[in-house]
């Protein structure tokens, strides 16, 4: 299924970028409050029918580009390009063509949640009856309920199912699973993958790594306002490193001395170390010139990927974990 | 039942009643001291302006009785009118010492019931806001699963209000030490007043176990303060029997500064341990967040009015305007019935006379009905700006960004609740007036009284717009700093009803909106000054708009 998906959406990505201008497109963008810069020099690219990971963690700058694509915000510097139009000067057409879901769900208490599907789906033009009722089953809401006594999973979930009944073109979703359970979630995943295969873009703000991996075409790693990384999963594993365990007939020396080998420990006669994507040929003759008789190679988790944007340190520690267990 | 109430009070202490042999309810109430802390100190604005407003109507009561009534002669003829007259006592009371009027005797009659409901309101409110809305929040359940006993939270809450209530009711006491009446009198009434907040914070804490949310909490709390009130007023009037079931009646009761009965306070300690020992049994009974009676659920869909900004501005103030224009109607209707004495009241004192004469050129019972009109247009303006103040309260509780994701224009979304803020006063206003002329006409038996005073009533409305405009422009700009209309609103009050006692230069005073409406009916109509004001409100709103259309969302 998974295979199937990505052959659909590759094929679509292919087919639009031609000639589309991408849905969003970002670059330079500064905005700041006071002091403190919250977006320093962004840039961020999403092509027309793709699922763009949007990862970094909290105070990273996802939430205030997102609200700056909404036009909530003034930007300082820099542009930024929704759908082909201005997101400050044509917000409110530009409205008609998206659906947002924030992360943090803040609804009318004395409103029920059926109430506020209905409210905030009329306001983008009206009610996908047959969609909007398919959601709420799916998602198990009551929407009977006040939305003040929700919990944070279920106005989730109203916030959700407002967004996905519409027949929006971009889909702006904000950690818009944070506060679902594993079942929901997966709900959750069903409904994006459906969402890409009617053609529709959705840009998905997260540090759930897994959902990314698993819905994701391409990534942007953001980091204090600034994207450090961005393009496929692939692209982004090739420009990480790989992690070796390694096992040779005769003791290794030298390992340490190699450009883009990282973090040699020894135990028990294995060798473990993590080699960047363009050093991993040159380590591996180095290798096989002590008589390798046993070697495993994990390609980087996106977990890793983020992590060395966040911290060598960290990497380093959970690697050395690895090692031991 | 009292042993309960000392371990109430005691949870305070985490390391009292060491020897304690009912452990389990110790176990119940751990945690309560750290809570009593971190409620005092989320509430510690809140709480100051409590504290503002109820010893501030004190200051400010005692200030304007100690400069109208000097000599035994206005304090006798204060008492005459009042006495005798139904439509006072059932507003404020049998009005104890009268026969023998002190200043202190005035000064309860004038002051004590508006203190007890208003630390009534204080207890409601802030028990409601620590116990059920606490339930409601996200927070509830950290401190929950933290070590914090099961009765923790409402003993923290009872602690934290009983503590503001000790606090206001002191602050009251030592202003009237402060205006020279006898210290006696003042603690007698500071204690009537911490009693009445003691017995309605237990009817809270109770009111939060049985309700099915917060909200309907807050609704039963505040009713059971309007039922002590109605049937205080029925049995004022009456022998007084029924006065005794009612603890702003038992507040009364207390008779500061008319002949001290200390024992009547038994009844507000009794009551309230009672009451919470209700409330801690009821609490054992029920699930966290649940009450006793189950949350009525909402509509499954929404209904067809809810498809605009102006639907939801309407659907989510709309409770709010009918509170207002049922106790401003009310009131209104009060000061409609007691017109008609107004002339008598002020025959024997001649500053009253003066001041109710530079109201206008008209009779004094025309110029106590503008008064009335104007006092009716100043409260009503809190409605006014509250209502403008709601985008604000949307915006920060972030409720507006999903608003705007949609195709709403900002200026669309502004106008929403500006239009129900306009809307709601014009019929507030209106109520207001009808009512005030129904009850004159009742006791006048002149019909046309009804419209003349509606019409006094919506001339008010442009200087309420006034302000209407000014919150609209300062949240166009910075709904941060938006509620500094209410300094605005603060300085119209104090121009409006203590413009005399306070003795203020006319410059100074016509900053106010409320000095250049004409003052119907005792005034003529004049409209350059009605078409000033609209115009100004218009030149407010239109630059907020113009700002709301170029500022961050917050």
């Amino acid at each position: 299924m998974l295979a199937d998906w990505e052959g659909t959406t590759k094929g679509s990505v292919m087919s639009t970028t031609v000639n589309v201008a991408p849905a969003i497109s970002i670059s330079g963008l500064v905005k700041t409050f006071g002091s403190t810069r919250a977006l320093d020099g962004l840039d961020l690219e999403v092509a027309v029918g793709e699922v763009h990971g949007f990862l970094g963690p909290n105070g990273a700058g996802k939430t205030v580009t997102i609200r700056v694509l909404l036009g909530l915000l003034r930007t300082d510097g820099g542009t930024a390009r929704l759908l082909g139009g201005d997101p400050w000067v044509d917000a409110v057409e530009l409205h008609r063509r998206i659906a947002y879901v924030p992360g943090d769900v803040n609804l009318w208490p004395n409103l029920s949640g059926g109430e506020t599907i209905d409210l905030l789906a009329r306001l983008r033009g009206g009610v996908d009856q047959r969609k909007r009722d398919d959601l709420v089953e799916r998602l198990a809401l009551d929407p009977r309920k006040k939305c003040r006594a929700y919990s944070k999973g279920n106005r989730q979930k109203v916030a959700l199912i407002a967004g996905l009944a519409s027949d929006a073109e971009l889909l702006l979703l904000d950690e818009p699973t944070s506060g679902l359970d594993p079942l929901m979630e997966s709900v959750f995943q069903d409904c994006i993958l459906e969402a890409t295969r009617e053609g529709r873009t959705v840009l998905l703000s997260s540090h759930i790594l897994a959902e990314v991996e698993k819905l994701c075409d391409r990534v942007t790693i953001i980091r204090q306002g600034r994207a450090v990384q961005s393009g496929t999963l692939d692209d982004l594993r090739s420009l990480t490193r790989t992690n070796i365990t390694a096992a040779t007939d005769r003791p290794i020396v030298g390992l340490d001395g190699l450009d883009g080998v990282h973090n040699v420990r020894f135990d028990e006669g294995h060798v473990h170390f993590d080699v960047d994507g363009a050093a991993l040929d040159g380590a591996i003759r180095h290798l096989s010139s002590f008589g390798i008789h046993s070697l495993v190679s994990q390609p980087p988790t996106l977990e890793e990927l983020f992590l060395r944007h966040y911290g060598d340190e960290l990497a380093a520690m959970n690697g050395a974990e690895r090692g031991v267990t | 039942m009292t042993t309960l109430a000392t371990d109430v009070a005691r949870m305070a202490e985490p390391d009292a009643g060491v020897s304690d042999d009912r452990p389990e309810l110790r176990k119940s109430v751990a945690g309560t001291g750290l809570l009593v802390r971190f409620v005092l100190r989320r509430d510690r604005i809140r709480l100051l302006l409590w504290f503002a407003g109820i010893v501030g109507l004190v200051v400010v009561t005692a200030a304007s009785i100690a400069g109208l009534y000097k000599t035994p002669e206005q304090l006798a003829s204060y008492a005459r009118t009042v006495r005798g007259n139904s439509a006072l006592i059932v507003q404020a009371g049998p009005g104890y010492g009268l026969d023998n009027p002190t200043t202190g005797a005035v000064m309860m009659n004038e002051l004590s019931v508006w203190t007890i409901l208003a630390i009534s309101l204080l207890s409601v409110f802030m028990m409601i806001r620590h116990t059920r809305a606490q339930e409601e929040s996200e927070q509830a359940e950290l401190i929950r699963a933290a070590p914090v006993g099961r009765h923790a939270p409402l003993a923290a809450a009872l602690v934290a209000t009983a503590i503001a209530d000790l606090v206001v009711a002191a602050g009251c006491a030592a202003t009237l030490i402060f205006y020279g009446l006898s210290a006696t009198g003042s603690i007698a009434f500071g204690s009537s007043v911490f009693g009445a907040g003691l017995v309605f914070a237990g009817v809270a804490a109770v009111a939060a176990q049985a309700a099915s949310g917060s909200r309907a909490a807050l609704g039963l709390g505040s009713a059971v303060i309007g039922a002590a009130y109605v049937v205080r007023a029925i049995g004022d009037v009456g022998n007084g029997v029924l006065s005794w079931f009612s603890p702003i009646g038992w507040a009364q009761s207390i008779r500061a500064f008319a002949d001290e009965r200390w024992w009547v306070l038994v009844l507000p300690l009794f009551a309230t341990a009672t009451l919470v020992s209700i409330a801690v049994a009821l609490q054992g009974r029920r699930d966290f967040g649940a009450g006793l009676t189950a949350q009525r659920p909402g509509a499954a869909a929404a209904g067809p009015r809810l498809s605009s900004p102006l639907g939801l501005a309407i659907r989510l103030q709309r409770a709010s305007v009918v509170g207002w224009t049922v106790g401003l109607g009310l009131i209104a209707f009060f000061y409609g019935i007691v017109a008609d004495q107004a002339e008598s009241i002020l025959e024997d004192n001649p500053e009253m006379k003066d001041f109710f004469a530079q109201l206008g050129q008209g009779s004094i019972t025309d110029a106590f009905l503008s008064m009335s009109v104007l006092v009716m247009a100043l409260m009503a303006t809190g409605f006014t700006i509250s209502s403008v103040l709601r985008l604000r309260a949307e915006e920060m509780a972030g409720r507006t960004d999903a608003l705007l994701a949609t195709p709403v224009e900002r200026r669309r979304l502004g106008l929403s609740h500006l239009a129900v803020a306009i809307g709601g006063t014009v019929a507030i206003m209106t109520i207001c007036g009808l009512l005030l002329g129904a009850g004159f006409a009742l006791v006048s038996a002149d019909a046309g009284q009804v419209v003349r005073m509606a019409v006094a009533a919506v001339v008010m409305v442009p200087a309420m717009l006034v302000f209407a405009g000014l919150a609209f422009a300062l949240y166009g700009f910075s709904p941060r700093w938006s509620p500094i209309v209410w300094a605005a609103f603060v300085w119209a009050l104090v121009a409006g009803m203590l413009a005399s006692v306070l003795n203020l230069p006319d410059r100074v005073l016509d900053l106010s909106p409320f000095q250049h409406v004409p003052a119907l009916p005792a005034d003529s109509m004049a409209w350059p000054p009605v078409v000033a004001l609209l115009a100004v409100a218009a030149a407010l709103m239109a630059l907020g708009l113009w700002a709301l259309d170029r500022r961050d969302m917050s």
